[in-house]
């Protein structure tokens, strides 16, 4: 069973649910749904897997208070009316995609930073769809950067351990004073 | 906020505070070690520093090549030789570290407005175009 994130009124993402926790939470059928495998976000009615909920045995429930600590109860408006709430700005990554991209210069890890150039393009995005009012395709944007930027990030702390394993592995072998290690490595 | 939230909340670990604080040390010890050598040992004649993988496969320099020299160089407080080392990378280390305080130190929320100058969509393409610029050109002349 897939877990889903959702756009709420107030535009914001929220999740991880399982399809009987959607439920739960008030989707309805032009809720913004997505997961894993999804090309983009679609309408809650368009997923196979979330078709019972509007099927026509079902009735949405009155929203409740949520359970989790962390989600806000957002249903103020009445069911089926539209909001017209402009949704917050997703995370931009910008300084994050910035940072991972310039840091591993300094540790030999340009490849790394190609990774976080992708990040840079889709952060620089966020705000463009944003203010042009496509918040869809900003969310998107913002996910993309956070991927990214995510794996540059994990990639990156992984290389530095593994250039200060090699480090001091050489310094044990050979002392700090070894000017002959040049001849070995012959570069 | 929550939206910020609810990324993290897939992926990275949630961590206590406890954690943080022990992880923050971890780092600096880190820190610490790692500007030690770069202080009594230089790049540019110790072997024993990593190589960029781009240099040795392709014969031309990346942008970052020398920032370790620059580092050494500027421990020791000799700003021109760090200049020559690497150029972008000297003025880049200030810059890095606005960004971390930004980022992990709450400058984010203090100083929403330096934010948004020196990490903005703008500042973002800046920086990838220097970096390019710089790239093309130390190789050039």
């Amino acid at each position: 069973m897939n877990r889903y994130f959702y756009i709420d009124a107030e535009g914001k993402q929220k999740g991880t649910f399982t399809p009987m926790e959607l439920r739960e939470e008030g989707v309805r059928r032009d809720t913004l749904v997505w997961t894993q495998g999804m090309e983009q976000w679609q309408r809650a009615e368009k997923v196979d897997e979330l078709g019972f909920l509007f099927s026509g045995t079902y009735n949405p429930p009155q929203p409740e208070p949520p359970r989790s600590t962390w989600s806000q109860p957002d249903q103020t408006y009445a069911f089926g009316q539209e909001p017209h709430v402009q949704p917050t700005k997703p995370r931009t990554w910008l300084l994050e995609s910035i940072l991972v991209t310039l840091v591993p210069f300094f540790l030999c890890g340009s490849f790394l930073s190609l990774l976080g150039i992708i990040g840079i393009i889709y952060a620089a995005q966020v705000e463009s769809f944003y203010n042009r009012g496509d918040y869809q395709a900003s969310a998107e944007s913002s996910r993309s950067a956070g991927r990214w930027t995510r794996i540059a990030l994990w990639i990156a702390i992984a290389w530095v351990a593994l250039m200060i394993i090699i480090f001091v592995t050489i310094a044990l072998l050979f002392g700090f004073s070894l000017y002959e290690v040049n001849d070995l490595i012959d570069i | 906020m929550s939206c910020e939230y609810v990324q993290s909340e897939v992926v990275t670990i949630r961590v206590g505070r406890g954690a943080k604080i022990g992880l923050g040390i971890a780092i600096a010890i880190v820190a610490v070690g790692v500007l030690f050598v770069f202080y009594t040992l230089d790049p540019g004649e110790q072997p024993i520093f990593p190589r960029c993988p781009f240099l040795l496969l392709t014969g031309y320099e990346c942008p970052g090549c020398g920032s370790q020299r620059a580092i050494h160089s500027l421990l020791h407080f000799d700003f021109k030789a760090a200049f020559r080392s690497n150029a972008l990378m000297v003025p880049a280390i200030p810059y890095i570290l606005v960004g971390i305080y930004l980022q992990y130190f709450g400058g984010s929320r203090r100083h929403p407005k330096v934010e948004k100058i020196l990490y903005g969509r703008w500042s973002a393409l800046t920086v990838l175009v220097l970096v390019f610029a710089f790239w093309i050109g130390r190789n050039l002349f």
